[in-house]
């Protein structure tokens, strides 16, 4: 299918009928929720006393916390399940869309993220596997030798080794996939050479 | 103050809605609501959320009107807020109830198979949508359905515009992917 026929399709798709009720009615609620105060005027200044505020913020904590720490079990497992980075065809076609500028394709509890350079300076090597996981989460990323990465909280560097080997250089550990024990702060980390040939 | 408007009438209302004029700002709902609502239902796939998400980001965009400086038209403005906020909707309900996007794929298509969808195009490609990771699904309806660049639609995500080209580029091999049964020679 080309991209015009693709385009063509999703632009040919309607949207479920809003009725005509629904329609003239949503303005007035939303004049009626202005009205009611609901919302501050586009002028008006809040005068919340700063307890309010600050009680607010404390359970807003606690809340993210615990919503954080539990959603943090889920994405582990989302991840496992759906880890575009195992798609080689992506890579390749990343790397070809962006030459010499792809430092990293990162997926983690925000999604898919790609990680350019602002110059065509990454130099062509075989892309390296690495996934990285705390016990609440994972994280994987796809990079090149040399990389310096943030993944997982941790800021490290990647390495190729001419036996087609890896180690990761973090703030406070190395990683060596030839003694891949030795990961720090009980982080379990696996890495590997993609093999791929860069353009 | 000058603002990028739709028109005299749209600054007007503007203007009138920062007096504190109600009446003057549902003018102005009036003129966008179709266009908000499109982004939301596009975003959610359910009326309900849409219908609430659309009410949500017109009452966020009274708040900040006096933020809108009219670097982009009044319309890019509203949309760019609807994306922030049908983003963080995803990541709301993703968090309060698990959910995959797949699922959430085939509770449309299966357990409400019609979804008031005018034809079984429309409802497919909506599926598929759904589908998608949230992001490249905003790259998605900026691009192709708000026609909006690629530099406009960065600005609207707060990202780099080689990471919104990534996004449609990866969105829509997928998409190619879930719609390859489509007629082609319809198109």
């Amino acid at each position: 299918m080309k991209q015009s026929e693709l385009d063509s399709i999703l632009k040919k798709a309607r949207l479920p009928e809003v009725p005509e009720e629904s329609r003239e009615l949503f303005p007035r609620r939303i004049v009626a929720r202005l009205k009611h105060n609901e919302v501050q005027s586009p002028h008006a200044r809040s005068f919340l006393p700063r307890l309010t505020w600050a009680f607010g913020l404390a359970a807003g904590v606690v809340i993210a916390f615990a919503i954080g720490h539990w959603s943090g079990r889920m994405e582990t497992k989302n991840l496992t399940a759906s880890d575009s980075l195992a798609d080689l065809k992506l890579i390749r076609e990343t790397m070809a869309m962006f030459p010499n500028r792809v430092r990293a394709i990162v997926q983690d509890e925000r999604g898919l993220n790609l990680v350019l350079s602002d110059n065509t300076d990454v130099p062509a090597s075989s892309p390296i596997y690495v996934r990285i996981c705390d016990g609440k989460q994972c994280s994987s990323l796809v990079t090149f030798s040399g990389q310096e990465i943030q993944i997982a909280g941790q800021k490290l560097t990647v390495l190729s080794q001419p036996d087609g080997g890896i180690i990761l250089e973090g703030n406070q550990f190395v990683w060596s996939s030839s003694e891949p024990v030795y990961a720090a702060r009980k982080l379990n980390i696996e890495a590997k050479n993609l093999g791929l040939k860069t353009m | 103050m000058a603002r990028m408007a739709g028109s005299d009438n749209e600054s007007q209302l503007i203007e009138q809605s920062l007096s504190g004029d109600p009446e003057a700002y549902a003018a102005l709902v009036i003129q966008h609501q179709a266009m908000i609502r499109a982004v939301t239902f596009r975003m959610t796939g359910s009326p309900e959320d849409a219908e609430e998400l659309a009410q949500d980001v017109f009452l966020r965009a009274y708040r900040q009107l006096a933020a809108f400086k009219g670097g982009s038209k009044f319309s890019t403005w509203l949309c760019k807020i609807a994306i922030n906020l049908s983003l963080d909707w995803r990541r709301r309900e993703s968090r309060r109830d698990g959910i995959h996007s797949k699922w959430a794929a085939e509770v449309i298509s299966e357990n409400n198979p019609g979804s008031g969808f005018p034809d079984d195009l429309s409802r497919r490609v909506q599926a598929a949508l759904e589908r998608l990771p949230a992001k490249q699904r905003a790259a998605i309806v900026l691009t192709v359905y708000e026609n909006q660049s690629h530099a406009e639609a960065a600005k609207t995500l707060g990202c780099t515009e080689a990471t919104v080209s990534w996004r449609v580029f990866y969105a829509r091999r997928k998409l190619k992917k879930l719609l390859k049964d489509l007629p082609h020679e319809a198109v």
